[in-house]
Protein backbone atom coordinates (compact mmCIF):
# COMPACT_ATOMS: atom_id res chain seq x y z
CA UNK A 1 0.00 0.00 0.00
CA UNK A 2 2.73 2.39 1.00
CA UNK A 3 4.85 1.64 -2.06
CA UNK A 4 1.81 2.07 -4.30
CA UNK A 5 1.27 5.54 -2.92
CA UNK A 6 4.94 6.36 -3.34
CA UNK A 7 4.69 5.30 -6.97
CA UNK A 8 1.86 7.73 -7.47
CA UNK A 9 3.82 10.56 -5.93
CA UNK A 10 6.87 9.87 -8.09
CA UNK A 11 4.71 9.54 -11.19
CA UNK A 12 2.93 12.81 -10.53
CA UNK A 13 6.17 14.71 -9.87
CA UNK A 14 7.78 13.37 -13.04
CA UNK A 15 4.70 14.24 -15.08
CA UNK A 16 4.43 17.74 -13.61
CA UNK A 17 8.09 18.39 -14.36
CA UNK A 18 7.67 17.16 -17.92
CA UNK A 19 4.74 19.50 -18.47
CA UNK A 20 6.79 22.41 -17.08
CA UNK A 21 9.63 21.59 -19.46
CA UNK A 22 7.18 21.38 -22.33
CA UNK A 23 5.36 24.57 -21.43
CA UNK A 24 7.68 27.07 -23.19
CA UNK A 25 6.98 25.29 -26.50
CA UNK A 26 3.27 25.62 -25.92
CA UNK A 27 3.66 29.28 -24.98
CA UNK A 28 5.69 29.94 -28.11
CA UNK A 29 3.01 28.35 -30.28
CA UNK A 30 0.03 30.19 -28.77
CA UNK A 31 1.83 33.54 -28.75
CA UNK A 32 2.61 33.18 -32.43
CA UNK A 33 -1.15 33.06 -33.11
CA UNK A 34 -2.02 36.20 -31.16
CA UNK A 35 -2.28 39.81 -32.25
CA UNK A 36 -0.39 42.56 -30.43
CA UNK A 37 -3.46 43.72 -28.44
CA UNK A 38 -4.08 40.11 -27.40
CA UNK A 39 -0.51 39.79 -26.15
CA UNK A 40 -0.84 42.94 -24.11
CA UNK A 41 -4.29 42.18 -22.75
CA UNK A 42 -4.80 42.35 -18.99
CA UNK A 43 -5.56 39.99 -17.38
CA UNK A 44 -3.35 37.67 -19.32
CA UNK A 45 -5.08 35.36 -21.71
CA UNK A 46 -3.73 31.93 -22.52
CA UNK A 47 -5.38 31.03 -25.80
CA UNK A 48 -5.55 33.17 -28.93
CA UNK A 49 -8.90 34.64 -29.99
CA UNK A 50 -8.63 33.08 -33.39
CA UNK A 51 -6.70 29.80 -33.73
CA UNK A 52 -6.42 30.26 -37.48
CA UNK A 53 -4.73 33.67 -37.20
CA UNK A 54 -1.64 33.28 -39.38
CA UNK A 55 -0.99 37.00 -39.85
CA UNK A 56 2.21 36.88 -37.82
CA UNK A 57 3.63 34.19 -40.07
CA UNK A 58 2.75 36.22 -43.14
CA UNK A 59 4.38 39.26 -41.57
CA UNK A 60 7.58 37.29 -40.82
CA UNK A 61 7.98 36.45 -44.50
CA UNK A 62 7.23 40.04 -45.52
CA UNK A 63 9.66 41.71 -43.12
CA UNK A 64 12.61 39.47 -43.91
CA UNK A 65 13.46 36.96 -46.62
CA UNK A 66 12.67 34.24 -44.11
CA UNK A 67 12.02 31.66 -46.81
CA UNK A 68 15.53 32.28 -48.04
CA UNK A 69 16.90 31.84 -44.49
CA UNK A 70 15.13 28.52 -44.16
CA UNK A 71 16.41 27.40 -47.56
CA UNK A 72 19.98 28.48 -46.68
CA UNK A 73 19.87 26.56 -43.44
CA UNK A 74 18.39 23.49 -45.10
CA UNK A 75 21.11 23.52 -47.76
CA UNK A 76 23.99 24.03 -45.35
CA UNK A 77 22.70 21.49 -42.86
CA UNK A 78 22.13 18.88 -45.58
CA UNK A 79 25.62 19.26 -47.02
CA UNK A 80 27.23 19.13 -43.60
CA UNK A 81 25.22 16.03 -42.67
CA UNK A 82 26.19 14.31 -45.91
CA UNK A 83 29.90 15.14 -45.78
CA UNK A 84 30.00 14.23 -42.13
CA UNK A 85 28.54 10.79 -42.80
CA UNK A 86 30.98 10.09 -45.64
CA UNK A 87 34.16 11.14 -43.86
CA UNK A 88 33.14 9.79 -40.44
CA UNK A 89 32.16 6.35 -41.67
CA UNK A 90 35.41 6.03 -43.64
CA UNK A 91 37.42 7.04 -40.59
CA UNK A 92 35.29 4.95 -38.28
CA UNK A 93 35.94 1.89 -40.42
CA UNK A 94 39.66 2.63 -40.55
CA UNK A 95 39.87 2.94 -36.78
CA UNK A 96 37.60 0.00 -35.99
CA UNK A 97 38.91 -2.67 -38.30
CA UNK A 98 42.51 -1.80 -39.21
CA UNK A 99 45.75 -1.50 -37.31
CA UNK A 100 48.38 0.77 -38.78
CA UNK A 101 51.37 2.61 -37.37
CA UNK A 102 50.14 5.60 -35.38
CA UNK A 103 46.64 4.12 -35.07
CA UNK A 104 46.29 4.86 -31.39
CA UNK A 105 47.92 8.26 -31.65
CA UNK A 106 45.64 9.34 -34.50
CA UNK A 107 42.52 8.31 -32.64
CA UNK A 108 43.74 9.98 -29.48
CA UNK A 109 44.41 13.18 -31.44
CA UNK A 110 40.91 13.20 -32.88
CA UNK A 111 39.30 12.63 -29.50
CA UNK A 112 41.58 15.33 -28.10
CA UNK A 113 40.00 17.79 -30.49
CA UNK A 114 36.88 17.54 -28.37
CA UNK A 115 38.88 19.50 -25.83
CA UNK A 116 39.43 22.39 -28.22
CA UNK A 117 36.54 24.82 -27.94
CA UNK A 118 35.53 26.16 -31.33
CA UNK A 119 35.84 29.70 -30.00
CA UNK A 120 39.56 29.14 -29.45
CA UNK A 121 40.17 28.66 -33.15
CA UNK A 122 37.61 31.02 -34.57
CA UNK A 123 39.88 34.01 -35.21
CA UNK A 124 42.52 32.19 -37.32
CA UNK A 125 39.74 30.27 -39.03
CA UNK A 126 38.05 33.51 -39.97
CA UNK A 127 41.32 34.90 -41.31
CA UNK A 128 41.77 31.79 -43.46
CA UNK A 129 38.24 31.97 -44.81
CA UNK A 130 38.80 35.64 -45.53
CA UNK A 131 42.09 34.98 -47.33
CA UNK A 132 40.42 32.35 -49.47
CA UNK A 133 37.65 34.79 -50.38
CA UNK A 134 34.97 32.63 -48.80
CA UNK A 135 33.41 35.21 -46.48
CA UNK A 136 29.66 35.41 -47.12
CA UNK A 137 29.57 32.21 -49.20
CA UNK A 138 28.03 28.82 -48.54
CA UNK A 139 31.50 27.27 -48.61
CA UNK A 140 32.61 29.72 -45.94
CA UNK A 141 29.67 28.93 -43.68
CA UNK A 142 30.25 25.22 -44.16
CA UNK A 143 34.02 25.21 -43.67
CA UNK A 144 34.21 24.23 -39.98
CA UNK A 145 31.03 22.13 -40.01
CA UNK A 146 31.85 19.46 -42.56
CA UNK A 147 32.88 16.75 -40.11
CA UNK A 148 32.43 16.42 -36.37
CA UNK A 149 34.42 14.37 -33.91
CA UNK A 150 31.15 12.97 -32.60
CA UNK A 151 30.57 11.36 -36.00
CA UNK A 152 33.94 9.63 -36.12
CA UNK A 153 33.40 8.37 -32.60
CA UNK A 154 29.89 7.11 -33.26
CA UNK A 155 30.87 5.34 -36.47
CA UNK A 156 33.87 3.69 -34.89
CA UNK A 157 31.75 2.36 -32.04
CA UNK A 158 29.11 1.07 -34.45
CA UNK A 159 31.47 -0.51 -36.95
CA UNK A 160 33.46 -2.21 -34.22
CA UNK A 161 30.59 -4.65 -33.58
CA UNK A 162 30.25 -5.65 -37.24
CA UNK A 163 31.68 -9.21 -37.35
CA UNK A 164 35.17 -9.19 -38.83
CA UNK A 165 34.42 -12.59 -40.37
CA UNK A 166 32.08 -10.96 -42.88
CA UNK A 167 34.79 -8.55 -43.92
CA UNK A 168 37.38 -11.33 -44.22
CA UNK A 169 34.96 -13.46 -46.21
CA UNK A 170 34.42 -10.63 -48.68
CA UNK A 171 38.18 -10.13 -48.89
CA UNK A 172 38.74 -13.80 -49.71
CA UNK A 173 36.10 -13.49 -52.41
CA UNK A 174 38.35 -10.83 -53.93
CA UNK A 175 36.41 -7.70 -53.06
CA UNK A 176 38.40 -4.45 -52.98
CA UNK A 177 38.70 -2.46 -49.75
CA UNK A 178 36.27 0.23 -50.89
CA UNK A 179 33.90 -2.45 -52.17
CA UNK A 180 33.90 -4.12 -48.77
CA UNK A 181 33.26 -0.78 -47.11
CA UNK A 182 30.36 -0.05 -49.43
CA UNK A 183 28.72 -3.47 -49.66
CA UNK A 184 29.47 -5.07 -46.29
CA UNK A 185 30.21 -2.43 -43.67
CA UNK A 186 27.81 0.39 -44.53
CA UNK A 187 24.68 -1.79 -44.86
CA UNK A 188 25.27 -3.23 -41.40
CA UNK A 189 25.42 0.17 -39.67
CA UNK A 190 22.42 1.85 -41.27
CA UNK A 191 20.85 3.00 -37.95
CA UNK A 192 24.08 4.72 -36.94
CA UNK A 193 24.34 6.40 -40.33
CA UNK A 194 20.78 7.66 -40.06
CA UNK A 195 21.38 8.94 -36.54
CA UNK A 196 24.50 10.79 -37.59
CA UNK A 197 22.65 12.42 -40.49
CA UNK A 198 19.87 13.62 -38.19
CA UNK A 199 22.07 14.82 -35.34
CA UNK A 200 24.52 16.60 -37.60
CA UNK A 201 21.72 18.23 -39.56
CA UNK A 202 20.22 19.42 -36.30
CA UNK A 203 23.47 20.87 -34.96
CA UNK A 204 24.31 22.73 -38.14
CA UNK A 205 20.75 24.04 -38.39
CA UNK A 206 20.97 25.37 -34.83
CA UNK A 207 24.43 26.92 -35.13
CA UNK A 208 24.78 30.64 -34.45
CA UNK A 209 28.36 31.60 -33.62
CA UNK A 210 30.16 30.82 -36.87
CA UNK A 211 27.43 32.08 -39.24
CA UNK A 212 27.41 35.29 -37.22
CA UNK A 213 31.12 35.65 -37.97
CA UNK A 214 31.16 34.85 -41.69
CA UNK A 215 27.81 36.10 -42.97
CA UNK A 216 27.40 39.74 -43.96
CA UNK A 217 24.66 40.03 -46.56
CA UNK A 218 20.97 39.48 -45.71
CA UNK A 219 20.50 36.88 -48.43
CA UNK A 220 23.19 34.60 -47.00
CA UNK A 221 21.73 34.56 -43.50
CA UNK A 222 20.80 31.25 -41.95
CA UNK A 223 17.71 30.80 -39.86
CA UNK A 224 19.31 31.44 -36.47
CA UNK A 225 20.60 34.79 -37.71
CA UNK A 226 17.15 35.50 -39.12
CA UNK A 227 15.67 34.87 -35.69
CA UNK A 228 18.07 37.28 -34.03
CA UNK A 229 17.18 39.94 -36.60
CA UNK A 230 13.66 40.10 -35.17
CA UNK A 231 14.99 41.43 -31.90
CA UNK A 232 16.49 44.75 -31.00
CA UNK A 233 17.43 46.61 -27.90
CA UNK A 234 14.32 48.71 -27.49
CA UNK A 235 11.18 47.01 -28.58
CA UNK A 236 10.54 43.40 -29.48
CA UNK A 237 7.43 42.24 -31.25
CA UNK A 238 7.03 38.89 -29.57
CA UNK A 239 4.18 37.81 -31.78
CA UNK A 240 6.62 37.92 -34.72
CA UNK A 241 9.58 36.51 -32.79
CA UNK A 242 7.57 33.50 -31.67
CA UNK A 243 6.19 32.95 -35.17
CA UNK A 244 9.74 32.98 -36.54
CA UNK A 245 10.85 30.69 -33.72
CA UNK A 246 8.08 28.24 -34.56
CA UNK A 247 9.12 28.26 -38.21
CA UNK A 248 12.74 27.59 -37.27
CA UNK A 249 12.12 24.88 -34.67
CA UNK A 250 9.19 22.87 -36.02
CA UNK A 251 11.07 21.11 -38.85
CA UNK A 252 13.71 19.98 -36.39
CA UNK A 253 11.23 19.06 -33.65
CA UNK A 254 9.30 16.81 -36.01
CA UNK A 255 12.37 14.94 -37.22
CA UNK A 256 13.65 14.74 -33.67
CA UNK A 257 10.44 13.25 -32.30
CA UNK A 258 10.18 10.71 -35.10
CA UNK A 259 13.77 9.53 -34.73
CA UNK A 260 14.17 9.97 -31.02
CA UNK A 261 14.82 6.34 -30.25
CA UNK A 262 17.92 6.32 -32.44
CA UNK A 263 19.18 9.65 -31.17
CA UNK A 264 18.88 8.50 -27.58
CA UNK A 265 20.83 5.36 -28.40
CA UNK A 266 23.58 7.38 -30.06
CA UNK A 267 23.78 9.81 -27.14
CA UNK A 268 24.06 6.96 -24.68
CA UNK A 269 26.56 5.06 -26.79
CA UNK A 270 28.97 7.89 -27.37
CA UNK A 271 27.88 9.98 -24.41
CA UNK A 272 28.88 12.99 -26.33
CA UNK A 273 28.77 16.57 -27.32
CA UNK A 274 28.99 19.73 -25.34
CA UNK B 1 53.80 -5.18 -51.35
CA UNK B 2 52.56 -7.89 -49.06
CA UNK B 3 48.95 -8.38 -48.17
CA UNK B 4 49.65 -7.13 -44.67
CA UNK B 5 51.26 -3.91 -45.86
CA UNK B 6 48.45 -3.28 -48.30
CA UNK B 7 45.94 -3.61 -45.48
CA UNK B 8 47.82 -1.22 -43.26
CA UNK B 9 47.92 1.30 -46.05
CA UNK B 10 44.20 0.87 -46.69
CA UNK B 11 43.41 1.50 -43.03
CA UNK B 12 45.48 4.65 -43.02
CA UNK B 13 43.85 5.91 -46.22
CA UNK B 14 40.38 5.42 -44.69
CA UNK B 15 41.34 7.60 -41.76
CA UNK B 16 43.25 10.19 -43.75
CA UNK B 17 40.41 12.53 -44.86
CA UNK B 18 39.23 12.99 -41.28
CA UNK B 19 42.77 13.54 -40.03
CA UNK B 20 43.53 16.17 -42.68
CA UNK B 21 40.24 17.95 -42.07
CA UNK B 22 40.62 18.13 -38.30
CA UNK B 23 44.23 19.25 -38.64
CA UNK B 24 43.22 22.07 -40.99
CA UNK B 25 40.17 23.21 -39.04
CA UNK B 26 41.33 22.72 -35.46
CA UNK B 27 45.02 22.00 -35.00
CA UNK B 28 46.50 24.60 -37.34
CA UNK B 29 44.17 27.40 -36.15
CA UNK B 30 44.83 26.47 -32.53
CA UNK B 31 48.56 26.89 -33.07
CA UNK B 32 47.88 30.12 -34.93
CA UNK B 33 45.77 31.36 -32.03
CA UNK B 34 48.68 30.80 -29.66
CA UNK B 35 51.10 32.53 -32.02
CA UNK B 36 48.61 35.33 -32.68
CA UNK B 37 48.38 36.08 -28.99
CA UNK B 38 51.96 37.43 -29.13
CA UNK B 39 51.32 39.81 -32.01
CA UNK B 40 49.52 43.09 -32.10
CA UNK B 41 47.75 43.75 -35.38
CA UNK B 42 47.84 47.36 -36.45
CA UNK B 43 45.24 48.77 -38.83
CA UNK B 44 46.38 48.06 -42.35
CA UNK B 45 47.11 44.42 -41.66
CA UNK B 46 50.68 44.61 -40.33
CA UNK B 47 51.42 42.81 -37.13
CA UNK B 48 54.19 43.36 -34.66
CA UNK B 49 55.65 40.96 -32.13
CA UNK B 50 54.92 42.30 -28.65
CA UNK B 51 55.80 39.35 -26.45
CA UNK B 52 53.55 39.00 -23.44
CA UNK B 53 52.30 42.59 -23.67
CA UNK B 54 48.79 41.55 -24.77
CA UNK B 55 48.53 39.02 -21.96
CA UNK B 56 49.37 41.77 -19.51
CA UNK B 57 46.78 43.99 -21.10
CA UNK B 58 43.95 41.44 -21.13
CA UNK B 59 44.71 39.90 -17.75
CA UNK B 60 45.06 43.36 -16.22
CA UNK B 61 41.69 44.46 -17.53
CA UNK B 62 38.88 44.53 -14.99
CA UNK B 63 36.17 44.00 -17.59
CA UNK B 64 37.86 40.73 -18.59
CA UNK B 65 37.77 39.52 -15.01
CA UNK B 66 34.17 40.61 -14.69
CA UNK B 67 33.37 38.43 -17.71
CA UNK B 68 35.26 35.52 -16.14
CA UNK B 69 33.36 36.09 -12.93
CA UNK B 70 30.01 36.17 -14.69
CA UNK B 71 30.85 33.01 -16.59
CA UNK B 72 31.88 31.19 -13.44
CA UNK B 73 28.70 32.45 -11.78
CA UNK B 74 26.66 30.85 -14.54
CA UNK B 75 28.65 27.62 -14.22
CA UNK B 76 28.21 27.49 -10.46
CA UNK B 77 24.49 28.13 -10.67
CA UNK B 78 23.57 25.84 -13.50
CA UNK B 79 25.95 22.85 -13.41
CA UNK B 80 25.03 21.46 -9.96
CA UNK B 81 21.36 22.25 -10.52
CA UNK B 82 21.27 20.43 -13.83
CA UNK B 83 23.18 17.39 -12.58
CA UNK B 84 21.17 16.99 -9.37
CA UNK B 85 17.82 17.55 -11.06
CA UNK B 86 18.76 15.12 -13.84
CA UNK B 87 19.79 12.50 -11.29
CA UNK B 88 16.56 12.86 -9.35
CA UNK B 89 14.59 12.77 -12.55
CA UNK B 90 16.36 9.67 -13.83
CA UNK B 91 15.70 7.90 -10.54
CA UNK B 92 12.04 8.91 -10.76
CA UNK B 93 11.68 7.84 -14.37
CA UNK B 94 13.42 4.57 -13.61
CA UNK B 95 10.80 3.79 -11.00
CA UNK B 96 7.86 4.27 -13.31
CA UNK B 97 6.34 0.89 -13.94
CA UNK B 98 4.79 1.73 -17.28
CA UNK B 99 7.42 1.71 -20.00
CA UNK B 100 5.21 3.67 -22.34
CA UNK B 101 4.77 6.56 -19.91
CA UNK B 102 8.43 6.45 -19.06
CA UNK B 103 9.46 6.97 -22.66
CA UNK B 104 6.78 9.60 -23.21
CA UNK B 105 7.96 11.72 -20.27
CA UNK B 106 11.60 11.18 -21.20
CA UNK B 107 10.82 12.40 -24.70
CA UNK B 108 9.30 15.58 -23.27
CA UNK B 109 12.31 16.31 -21.09
CA UNK B 110 14.62 15.69 -24.05
CA UNK B 111 12.72 18.02 -26.39
CA UNK B 112 14.66 21.25 -25.61
CA UNK B 113 17.85 19.49 -26.73
CA UNK B 114 16.68 19.77 -30.31
CA UNK B 115 15.96 23.48 -30.55
CA UNK B 116 18.52 26.16 -31.26
CA UNK B 117 19.88 28.07 -28.29
CA UNK B 118 18.70 31.23 -30.01
CA UNK B 119 15.09 30.09 -30.22
CA UNK B 120 15.21 28.87 -26.63
CA UNK B 121 16.61 32.17 -25.42
CA UNK B 122 13.98 34.18 -27.25
CA UNK B 123 11.09 32.08 -25.93
CA UNK B 124 12.39 32.56 -22.40
CA UNK B 125 12.99 36.24 -22.94
CA UNK B 126 9.33 36.54 -23.83
CA UNK B 127 8.32 34.75 -20.64
CA UNK B 128 10.71 36.98 -18.69
CA UNK B 129 9.28 40.17 -20.22
CA UNK B 130 8.88 42.65 -17.33
CA UNK B 131 5.58 44.08 -18.54
CA UNK B 132 3.65 41.44 -20.46
CA UNK B 133 5.67 38.34 -19.54
CA UNK B 134 4.08 35.22 -18.16
CA UNK B 135 6.36 34.91 -15.13
CA UNK B 136 5.56 38.32 -13.73
CA UNK B 137 1.91 37.58 -14.29
CA UNK B 138 2.23 34.41 -12.24
CA UNK B 139 4.11 36.29 -9.52
CA UNK B 140 1.29 38.80 -9.46
CA UNK B 141 -1.23 36.00 -9.00
CA UNK B 142 0.76 34.84 -5.97
CA UNK B 143 0.80 38.35 -4.61
CA UNK B 144 4.54 38.80 -5.17
CA UNK B 145 6.16 41.90 -6.67
CA UNK B 146 7.15 41.72 -10.37
CA UNK B 147 10.81 41.17 -11.23
CA UNK B 148 12.91 42.70 -13.97
CA UNK B 149 14.54 39.34 -14.76
CA UNK B 150 16.95 39.78 -17.66
CA UNK B 151 17.06 43.53 -17.13
CA UNK B 152 18.11 43.41 -13.52
CA UNK B 153 21.72 43.35 -12.36
CA UNK B 154 21.09 40.60 -9.79
CA UNK B 155 18.54 38.50 -11.62
CA UNK B 156 20.09 38.35 -15.07
CA UNK B 157 22.56 35.52 -14.36
CA UNK B 158 20.12 33.26 -12.48
CA UNK B 159 17.58 33.89 -15.24
CA UNK B 160 20.06 32.82 -17.92
CA UNK B 161 21.09 29.84 -15.79
CA UNK B 162 17.48 28.67 -15.75
CA UNK B 163 17.47 28.66 -19.55
CA UNK B 164 20.64 26.57 -19.58
CA UNK B 165 19.19 24.09 -17.11
CA UNK B 166 16.04 23.80 -19.19
CA UNK B 167 18.11 23.17 -22.32
CA UNK B 168 20.36 20.49 -20.86
CA UNK B 169 18.22 18.64 -18.34
CA UNK B 170 16.89 16.03 -20.76
CA UNK B 171 20.27 15.16 -22.21
CA UNK B 172 21.75 14.47 -18.78
CA UNK B 173 18.68 12.56 -17.66
CA UNK B 174 18.97 10.22 -20.62
CA UNK B 175 22.57 9.40 -19.82
CA UNK B 176 21.74 8.71 -16.17
CA UNK B 177 18.67 6.69 -17.06
CA UNK B 178 20.64 4.45 -19.40
CA UNK B 179 23.23 3.89 -16.69
CA UNK B 180 20.52 3.06 -14.14
CA UNK B 181 18.99 0.53 -16.47
CA UNK B 182 22.37 -1.16 -16.81
CA UNK B 183 22.66 -1.87 -13.05
CA UNK B 184 21.77 -5.52 -12.45
CA UNK B 185 18.78 -6.08 -10.16
CA UNK B 186 20.77 -8.58 -8.06
CA UNK B 187 22.78 -5.76 -6.53
CA UNK B 188 19.62 -4.34 -4.98
CA UNK B 189 18.46 -7.79 -3.88
CA UNK B 190 21.79 -8.31 -2.17
CA UNK B 191 21.54 -4.89 -0.52
CA UNK B 192 18.00 -5.70 0.67
CA UNK B 193 19.13 -9.03 2.11
CA UNK B 194 21.84 -7.18 4.00
CA UNK B 195 19.09 -5.04 5.46
CA UNK B 196 19.70 -1.84 3.49
CA UNK B 197 16.67 0.40 3.01
CA UNK B 198 15.96 2.39 -0.13
CA UNK B 199 18.02 5.36 1.03
CA UNK B 200 21.07 3.25 1.86
CA UNK B 201 20.79 1.32 -1.37
CA UNK B 202 20.76 4.63 -3.23
CA UNK B 203 23.78 5.92 -1.38
CA UNK B 204 25.87 2.74 -1.38
CA UNK B 205 24.81 0.98 -4.57
CA UNK B 206 23.31 3.36 -7.09
CA UNK B 207 25.38 6.50 -6.69
CA UNK B 208 28.80 4.79 -6.65
CA UNK B 209 27.85 2.84 -9.76
CA UNK B 210 26.71 6.03 -11.48
CA UNK B 211 29.89 7.90 -10.62
CA UNK B 212 31.49 7.65 -14.08
CA UNK B 213 28.35 9.12 -15.65
CA UNK B 214 28.12 11.83 -13.02
CA UNK B 215 31.71 12.86 -13.70
CA UNK B 216 31.19 12.81 -17.45
CA UNK B 217 27.95 14.77 -17.33
CA UNK B 218 29.51 17.24 -14.90
CA UNK B 219 32.38 17.86 -17.30
CA UNK B 220 30.08 18.21 -20.31
CA UNK B 221 27.85 20.67 -18.43
CA UNK B 222 30.86 22.65 -17.26
CA UNK B 223 32.09 22.98 -20.83
CA UNK B 224 28.63 23.86 -22.10
CA UNK B 225 28.08 26.58 -19.52
CA UNK B 226 31.60 27.95 -19.80
CA UNK B 227 31.09 28.47 -23.53
CA UNK B 228 27.68 30.12 -23.27
CA UNK B 229 27.26 32.61 -26.06
CA UNK B 230 24.10 32.18 -28.13
CA UNK B 231 21.60 32.70 -25.33
CA UNK B 232 23.37 35.83 -24.12
CA UNK B 233 23.88 37.24 -27.59
CA UNK B 234 20.22 36.75 -28.49
CA UNK B 235 18.87 38.35 -25.33
CA UNK B 236 20.97 40.70 -23.22
CA UNK B 237 24.09 41.14 -25.37
CA UNK B 238 26.02 41.15 -22.11
CA UNK B 239 23.89 43.75 -20.36
CA UNK B 240 22.65 45.28 -18.18
CA UNK B 241 25.90 47.13 -17.47
CA UNK B 242 27.99 44.07 -18.31
CA UNK B 243 26.26 41.89 -15.72
CA UNK B 244 25.81 39.03 -18.17
CA UNK B 245 28.96 39.57 -20.21
CA UNK B 246 30.57 36.16 -20.62
CA UNK B 247 34.10 35.33 -21.73
CA UNK B 248 32.98 34.14 -25.14
CA UNK B 249 30.81 37.25 -25.62
CA UNK B 250 33.82 39.38 -24.82
CA UNK B 251 36.00 37.35 -27.18
CA UNK B 252 33.46 37.80 -29.96
CA UNK B 253 33.18 41.55 -29.42
CA UNK B 254 36.94 41.99 -29.17
CA UNK B 255 37.60 40.08 -32.37
CA UNK B 256 34.69 40.92 -34.61
CA UNK B 257 33.40 44.25 -33.33
CA UNK B 258 36.64 46.00 -32.40
CA UNK B 259 38.95 43.86 -34.57
CA UNK B 260 41.55 43.55 -31.83
CA UNK B 261 42.63 40.12 -33.00
CA UNK B 262 45.66 39.80 -30.76
CA UNK B 263 43.66 40.37 -27.60
CA UNK B 264 40.96 38.01 -28.83
CA UNK B 265 43.65 35.38 -29.33
CA UNK B 266 44.78 35.83 -25.74
CA UNK B 267 41.21 35.13 -24.64
CA UNK B 268 41.04 32.14 -26.98
CA UNK B 269 44.14 30.69 -25.35
CA UNK B 270 42.67 31.46 -21.94
CA UNK B 271 39.44 29.61 -22.77
CA UNK B 272 41.31 26.62 -24.13
CA UNK B 273 43.65 26.35 -21.16
CA UNK B 274 40.94 26.84 -18.55
CA UNK B 275 38.64 24.22 -20.05
CA UNK B 276 41.55 21.80 -20.24
CA UNK B 277 42.45 22.42 -16.60
CA UNK B 278 38.86 22.19 -15.39
CA UNK B 279 38.37 18.90 -17.18
CA UNK B 280 41.59 17.34 -15.97
CA UNK B 281 40.97 18.52 -12.42
CA UNK B 282 37.44 17.20 -12.32
CA UNK B 283 38.61 13.94 -13.79
CA UNK B 284 41.33 13.53 -11.19
CA UNK B 285 39.23 14.62 -8.22
CA UNK B 286 36.13 12.61 -8.83
CA UNK B 287 37.47 9.66 -10.73
CA UNK B 288 39.34 8.40 -7.71
CA UNK B 289 36.17 7.82 -5.72
CA UNK B 290 35.00 5.23 -8.21
CA UNK B 291 37.57 2.74 -7.09
CA UNK B 292 36.04 1.19 -4.04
Amino acid sequence: MKTARRHWVVGTLVAAGALCVFFPFFWMAVTSLKTVPEIQRVPLQVFPDRWANLDNYREVFQRQPFGRFLANSALIASISAFSSVVVSSLAGYGFAKFRFPGHGLCFFAIVGILMVPFQSVVVPLYLWVNRLGLVDTYAGILAPDLVSVFGVFLMRQSIEVVPTDYIDAARIDGAGELGIFWCVVLPSVKPALATLVIVKFMWTWNELFWPLVVVNSPTMKVVTLGLVSFTNMYFIEYNLVTAAAVLSTVPILVVFLVCQKWIVRAVVMSGLKG
Amino acid sequence: MTHFQRQRRAGFLFVLPALVYFALVFLVPLVESVIGSFYRTVPGGDSRFVGLRLYEKVLGDSSFWQAVNNTLGLVVMSVPTTVILALALALGLHRLASLRWRSAWTAMYFLPFSVSLVAAALIWQWMYDPVYGLLNHLLGRLGLPPQKWLQSLDMVRPSLAVVNVWLRLGFDTIIFLAALQAIPGEYYEAAAIDGAGAARALRHVTLPLLNPQIVMVGILEMIFNFKVFDTVYATTQGGPAGASQTVIMLLYDTAFKYFRLGEASVMAVFVFVSLLLITLLQWRLFRRQVEY
